[in-house]
Parts: C-alpha cells; structure tokens; sequence
C-alpha cells in the first residue's frame, strides 16, 4: 500500500503541483470565499435584519453592486477551487493515511471543506437558474454552509499558516515539491527501494506505472506560467460571459448569465411571477384599496386616489439576490408621504404585506432609513407605462439599496410597526 | 520511519501534520509566535464552524440533513475519484500524443481544453435547467446550447492558432529573427 501511495504521488507530480502554486490560488480563493460571505452577511442581515440594524440607503445601488459582487465571486470560486484541487490532489495519497488524532482530523477538515466548498458553489450557482434538483432547503443550507466555510477557512490557514509565510512572496522557491520525497525523476523508483525495501509491484499495476514513467514529463516554466494562464483565461471567461447580467458595459457578452438585461415585462426582468404568487384575481379585483395602519388608525386608498396624490419619478435599479439586476424608472407615491399623511412617528419602521398568502417574503419589514428616505415610492408605474401584473400591480415598493424579494409586489397593507 | 521524514531538506509537505514544530532554522521566538498565532486562528475557525453547525442544525428540518451529507460525500467522491483522475488521464494522453510537440504547444492546447471545460461546467445546467418547463420567460431567456456552440469555436480557433504560431516559432532556427536579438 505504502509503495503503491507513492506511486500515485510520484505519478501525479508535476512542476504546477507545489507549495507556491497552493499559495498564489489558494490566497485568491480565500479572497474570494471572504467576498462571498461578507456579501452574503449583508444580504442576509438586508432580509432578517436584527433589531437594532440600520442600513446605509445610499449609494442606491448599493445592493447592486454587493450582490452582483457575491455571485460573481461564487462563479470565479469554480477556475479557482478546482485549481486549488488540482494542485493539492496528490496530498490525498499520503502514507500512513492517518498519522494520529491531529493528523485525522486536519484530513478530515480538509475533506468536509472541500466537499462543503463544491456544494456551495454548485447549489449558489444552480439557485441562480431556479433550479433546485436536492433534498434540502437551498437558503438555510446555504447560509448555515457559509459559516461552515468561513471557520473551515480560518482553520485551514492556520493549519497551513508555516507554509503558506515560507511561499507568500515572489521570491519563494517555486521548484518545491508539495509531497515530500516527490520529485517525479527515475531516480525516485531506486530512492523507494533503498528506503522501505519495496519494490514496484507486478502485473496490470506494474504495466500502468511503467506507460506513465515513460510519458514525456512536462517542462517546469513552461507548464507553470500555461497553469496560471490558463486558471485566469478561465476565470475571466466565466466571469465575463455571465457579469452582464448586473454589470451593463458586459451586456454585449452575456453568452451565459441567466438573466439578460432588459428582458422580461416592461423591459425588466421577473423573479416571482403573479402566477407562482397566486395573486391574480385578488390584484385584478376592482375592489383592490391599499390600506394604511399607523396606531389605531386605519385608511385604505384605491389605485385612483393614490394617482391623486403627489407622484414622484425615480430612476432605482432593481436587484435580486440571484446578481441580476436592472435599472429602471419608476413613478408613484413617496412613502414618506404617506407616512407623514398618517401621522406616524418618523422614527416608526413599517411591515409591507402583499396580496401573495404563502412565499416567505409575503410579509416583511422596513427599517425607518427606507421609509424616511425620498426615493422610497409606493410605484404605480414603471419605465412611463402602469405597472405590469408581474412587477406588482396596483402597487408595489421601490427603495434603494435593498433586495428585490424586499422590493414587495402586490402590496395590500402597510402598518407601523 | 516516519512519512514526512523522508522529505529531502528544505521540502515543505503541504500535508504535513497540522500543528508540527516549523522547519528548523526559525528562531524559536519566531516559532512560538506563530505556534500561538496557529493555535488562535484554529480556535477561531473551529467557533466558526461549529456556529455553522449550530445555524444548520437550527433552521433545517433534521430528516433533510442527511441529504446535505449525501451531497457533501458524493461532491468529495466526483472530484477525488472521477474528476481528478480523468484530468490525470487526459494529462498523459496529451503528453503522449504531443510529444513530438514543443511544452509551450501542450500547455496552450491544455490550456484551451481546460477553459472550454470549465466554461461548459456554467453553461451546461442552463440548457439542463431551461428544459424544466420555464414559468418565468425572463429566466434563462438566451439560447445557451447556440452560445456554447460560439463559444467553442471561438476558443477552437484561438488555441489552434496559438498552437501553430507557437509550434513554427519553436521550429524556426533563432537565427531566423535577427530584429528579435534585443528581445
């Protein structure tokens, strides 16, 4: 077994499989697992805020660029971690497998970071296509393996932190072999002989093992500066061929977002249909009034006495948790208007409850920075046309820097809280 | 003997045992600093992870947990048992075939195979995903089966081309290039 390891190791090596290459990528995947939870914290503390939280409402697409950042990270994580793997596979064949207490578990955290890792992106991205072929619920997993990683993370680099200082800068040796005693030359058959006394085994094993000695082996600069060419070609491809869907000057080579700017009613995507919703008969209803609760007070308003108020224009982009997004006018009623009409307190914050019944978000809350904040409408239009059913007919909110699942459609209620 | 004894001198196994005293020739003051610092991010990391476990346990519904150990395993089992030794594999082949090639031609046509892969690993759940009856038109609204085609092709003719300059370039006696003295 012992010499059988070996020779997957010594197989497997190659001038890109080295300590200094596990650095340089494995720094930008660290870099970019943090971007992801740190973008991730945001969205989720937007979407369940804790009570004493408040939110910058500035620049407006704040949300924009933070979420569009998450996932464009999640997608350069795919270049980037089967790089890293790549570069580390051949540690999987160390002898002895397990070295002791310490040592099984630094493998087994090791094994649960990089399965949780695959899982992670692959469910992040696959979300974003409405797509949800596994047996779990997609946001708490996907919340609670945030974490996950992010301690897995800090523990790997403190595992790692003697090799990761010795290889950080430029001048550090690249010609290192990650395994110990792995230097891929012929020699190293011998070495193994003198060492343990184990010779090569026979038969089909032996046969594999002599076709692979006998492949030309690849030439160090050559193959490391290709290594690294190819891992940024890659992850610019993904990057660049699905940003648009968030990021306009890419719009042109959207090939593969799953979103694409300006596509969808009234020239703006849909996330949660009217149909999904079940909201159609209740929001087409003649009797539809939107009703205001501040206090004890209640009053309801129908569709015409809200376009009798003041309408405002507002040009806010709408962003979605899945790093679409899509700026667009928008024109109605400043809920601060209707705040101050009610008389409520400007410190008070509102729940926004939709006609929808069932989603998770049918009922959510407004911090008061959004309802004090001039750009926050109750919309009635949308880019010069009245509303569409998809995007909330007869009313829907429209603030800054918020989520678009925050971005309530179908609105029946609003009370201070 | 032990496995990381066999190392020769100053090899680093980046499988080394985790918390094993740093190679010598560090100061001792330096190694006690960075054993603490160790021991500190371990600490932390392992708070984190085990709020991790805590949030799962929390929001998930406990029969819905062992399919997220399903995914987890059968992620480590397709990476470590079918992705890497494929790439392994092809690895050889393409060594074998173009060895009579120069390094710089494989690695640019390595290079071509491995971007359209990982560009495929994107693009191929959308032609998947779009065939699971759409509600929504606005999602996966392009035709990503015609764009991956484009995509190909495009990459197919770059890296041949980059291949073929770079094969008659290695072909080419240096003498050839006398302006390229200076470079």
């Amino acid at each position: 077994m012992r010499r059988l390891m070996y020779e997957a190791q010594r197989a497997l090596a190659s001038p890109v499989r080295n300590p200094r290459m596990a650095t340089v990528i494995g720094r930008l995947l660290g870099a970019a697992f943090l971007i992801c939870f740190g973008t991730g914290l945001y969205s989720h503390f937007l979407q369940e805020p804790l009570g004493w939280m408040r939110f910058a409402t500035r620049p407006e697409f704040l949300y924009q660029v933070t979420q569009g950042t998450h996932i464009v990270a999640g997608i350069a994580c795919f270049p980037l971690l089967l790089a890293k793997l790549y570069i580390v596979f051949p540690d999987l064949f160390a002898f002895p497998p397990v070295r002791g207490l310490v040592h099984f578990l630094e493998r087994a955290s090791i094994a649960l970071f990089v399965g949780a890792s695959v899982v992670q992106i692959t469910i992040g991205l696959l979300n974003t296509y409405q797509w949800y072929p596994w047996p779990f619920p997609f946001r708490q997993v996907h919340f609670a393996l945030g974490w996950v990683l992010i301690g897995l993370l800090v523990i790997h680099i403190g595992v790692k932190l003697p090799v990761i200082t010795r290889y950080w800068s430029t001048s550090s040796p690249s010609d290192d072999h990650l395994v110990d005693a792995v230097s891929g030359d012929r020699s190293a058959n011998a070495e193994a002989v003198r060492l343990w006394g184990l010779s090569r085994p026979g038969g089909v094993t032996r046969r594999v093992l002599d076709y692979i000695d006998a492949t030309p082996r690849a030439e160090s600069r050559v193959s490391r500066r290709g290594f690294l060419t190819t891992v940024g070609v890659a992850t610019t491809a993904v990057v660049g061929l699905t940003a648009g869907q968030t990021f306009t000057p890419l719009d042109a080579v959207n090939l593969f977002g799953p979103r694409k700017k300006g596509v969808g009613q009234q020239g703006v995507p849909v996330n949660r249909t009217s149909e999904q919703a079940q909201v159609a008969d209740a929001a087409l209803a003649v009797s539809w009034v939107l009703t205001l609760a501040v206090g004890g007070t209640e009053r309801s308003f129908t569709r015409d006495e809200l376009l009798a108020l003041p309408q405002t224009s507002v040009r806010l982009p709408i962003a979605c948790v899945e790093g679409w997004s899509q700026m667009a006018s928008w024109r109605g009623v400043r809920l601060r208007d209707l705040a101050d009409l009610m008389d409520a307190d400007p410190e008070t914050s509102f729940r926004l409850i939709s006609l929808e019944e069932r989603g998770s978000f049918s009922k959510t809350q407004m911090g008061r920075e959004y309802v004090r904040d001039p750009l926050t409408l109750v919309a009635l239009e949308l880019n010069g046309e009245t509303l569409n059913l998809e995007h909330g007919y007869p009313a829907r909110m429209i603030a800054p820097g918020r989520p678009g699942v925050l971005q309530t459609k179908w609105l029946s209620r609003i009370e201070a809280i | 003997m032990r496995a990381d004894a066999k190392g020769s001198p100053g090899v680093v196994g980046v499988g080394g045992t985790g918390l094993n005293p740093p190679p010598a020739g560090i100061p001792a003051s330096t190694s006690r600093r960075m054993r603490g610092i160790r021991l500190v991010l371990v600490g932390i990391g392992g708070l984190l992870l085990a709020w991790g476990a805590f949030v799962m346990l929390d929001s998930v519904r406990l029969t819905r947990l062992p399919g997220v150990a399903l995914w987890i395993a059968a992620a480590i089992v397709l990476h470590d048992a079918i992705l890497a030794p494929v790439v392994f594999a092809l690895g050889i082949a393409l060594r074998r075939v173009g060895r009579r090639a120069t390094g710089t031609v494989i690695a640019i046509v390595q290079g071509g195979i491995v971007v359209g892969s990982i560009v495929s690993l994107v693009a191929v759940p959308t032609i998947v995903a779009k065939n699971f009856a759409p509600v929504n038109a606005s999602v996966l609204p392009l035709n990503y089966g015609l764009n991956l085609g484009i995509f190909w092709l495009v990459l197919a003719v770059v890296t041949v081309g980059l291949s073929v300059g770079a094969f008659l370039r290695w072909r080419q006696p240096v003498a050839a290039f006398p302006d390229d003295s200076g470079r």
